[in-house]
C-alpha cells in the first residue's frame, strides 16, 4: 500500500509513510518546546529516532520539514476548533470554548502559547510558502469563529448590523495575543482576561 | 534591556502621556499600526519571541501599565463612546482599566501576528477596533482631527 507526500508528491510505502510521520511529529513537538529557530535538524534525528540518511530523503532541508509541520499542527487545530465550534451557536458556548482553550493552557502554565501561533510568529519573515500555508489556516479559524456569530445573528442574539468578519478576526487577533501574553508571563491570566474582554464586547452587541 | 525594548518605551511613554481624548487615542493607534506593519521597527522587534524572557516580562508589564494608565485618564474624562449603531442596544458597562488595557496590549501583539501573515493592515485594526470600542478612536477619527478629509 502507498501513500502520496502532499509536498513533494512522491509515492510512499506504509513504512515510509509512518517513518515520515515520526519525524514530523517529533519535529512538531521540539519547534512547539524550543522554537523553529532553535530546533535543529540533529536534533529533530536524536528526538525521532531515525537517521539522517532517512531525514533527507523525506526532507530536502529544515524548510522543508518546517513546511511539514506547519500541515501537520495545522490539521491538528483546525480540525480541534472545528469540533470545538462547529456547532456553537451561543455567547455561552463561545465561553465554553474559551474555558476549554485557557484550561487546556493552563495544564501546562501557559508556557507554550498556541501550537500554530507560535509557527507564525517565527516563519512569516523566512519563508513565503509557509507563510502562505499559515495566512490560508488562520482563515479558516476566522471562518470557524465568522461561523459562531452568523449564527448568533441569525438568532437575533447579535445585532443584524454587526461587522461579522471584523469582529471574528478582532476575537482570533484577542485569542492569539492572549496566548502570547500567557507564554511570556507562564500564566494563563492574560490569555483568560484578553478573551474574555473581546467577549464581553461581542456580547454588548446584543440586538434586545 | 534590549536596544528594541527601550526604544518602544522611550516612544511609548511620552505619546501615551499625550493621549487625553477619543481624536489623540485614534492618532496612536494610526501611528502604532504603521509601525507594526514597517519590517524590523523596534516595535516588530520587540513582539517577536525571544530568549531574554525576563526582560520581555519587564517590557510586557511596563507598556502595559503606560497602556492602563492612558486607558484611566480616559475614562476619568469621560472619553467613551455610545452604542455603534441605533439599533444595537449596546450595554454601557464600566471599563475595568487593567484588563481593557491586557486587551489592547493582545490585541497589538496577535493582530500584528495575524496582519504580517497576510501582509495586510486588516487583521490588526480589526483587533484594535474590538480593543478600543468603549472608546471614539477609529482611523477616522483620526483623520478628521488631522483636518485631512
Amino acid at each position: 500500500m502507498t501513500t502520496t507526500d502532499s509536498h513533494n508528491g512522491r509515492r510512499l510505502t506504509a513504512r515510509g509513510a509512518k517513518t515520515r510521520a515520526k519525524i514530523v511529529a517529533g519535529a512538531a513537538d521540539l519547534m512547539f518546546i524550543q522554537g523553529v529557530g532553535g530546533t535543529t535538524l540533529d536534533d529533530v534525528i536524536a528526538a525521532s529516532g531515525v537517521s539522517k540518511s532517512q531525514l533527507y530523503h523525506h526532507f530536502a532541508g529544515k524548510d522543508a520539514l518546517v513546511r511539514a509541520v506547519i500541515d501537520h499542527v495545522g490539521e491538528f487545530v483546525i480540525g480541534r476548533e472545528r469540533d470545538a465550534l462547529g456547532h456553537v451557536s451561543t455567547i455561552a458556548g463561545l465561553r465554553r470554548w474559551r474555558d476549554a482553550l485557557v484550561q487546556n493552557n493552563a495544564l501546562r502554565h501557559g508556557a507554550y502559547g498556541c501550537s500554530l501561533g507560535a509557527l507564525a510568529s517565527e516563519v512569516s519573515d523566512n519563508d513565503d510558502l509557509a507563510r502562505q500555508t499559515l495566512s490560508q489556516l488562520f482563515g479558516e479559524w476566522q471562518g470557524l469563529l465568522a461561523g459562531v456569530l452568523h449564527r448568533l445573528q441569525d438568532s437575533g442574539a447579535l445585532s443584524p448590523e454587526a461587522p461579522i468578519d471584523q469582529l471574528a478576526t478582532g476575537l482570533l487577533g484577542a485569542l492569539q495575543g492572549g496566548y502570547m501574553l500567557a507564554q511570556t508571563a507562564r500564566d494563563v491570566t492574560p490569555m483568560a482576561t484578553s478573551i474574555d474582554m473581546a467577549l464581553t464586547h461581542i456580547e454588548s452587541l446584543s440586538a434586545h | 534591556m534590549r536596544t528594541h525594548f527601550a526604544e518602544v518605551l522611550a516612544r511609548e511613554g511620552p505619546c501615551l502621556v499625550g493621549v487625553t481624548d477619543g481624536a489623540m487615542l485614534a492618532c496612536w493607534r494610526r501611528r502604532i499600526v504603521d509601525e507594526l506593519m514597517t519590517p524590523r521597527s523596534p516595535y516588530v522587534l520587540a513582539l517577536q519571541p525571544t530568549d531574554d524572557v525576563s526582560e520581555r516580562v519587564d517590557f510586557l508589564d511596563r507598556w502595559r501599565e503606560l497602556i492602563a494608565e492612558m486607558v484611566d485618564r480616559l475614562v476619568q474624562s469621560g472619553t467613551t463612546i455610545d452604542a455603534p449603531w441605533p439599533s444595537a442596544e449596546a450595554t454601557r458597562v464600566a471599563v475595568d482599566v487593567q484588563k481593557t488595557a491586557v486587551l489592547i496590549l493582545a490585541a497589538l501583539h496577535g493582530g500584528s501576528t495575524l496582519s504580517q501573515l497576510v501582509q495586510d493592515p486588516r487583521p490588526l485594526n480589526a483587533a484594535l477596533d474590538l480593543a478600543l470600542a468603549p472608546f471614539a478612536a477609529t482611523e477616522d477619527n483620526c483623520r478628521a482631527r488631522m483636518g485631512t478629509e
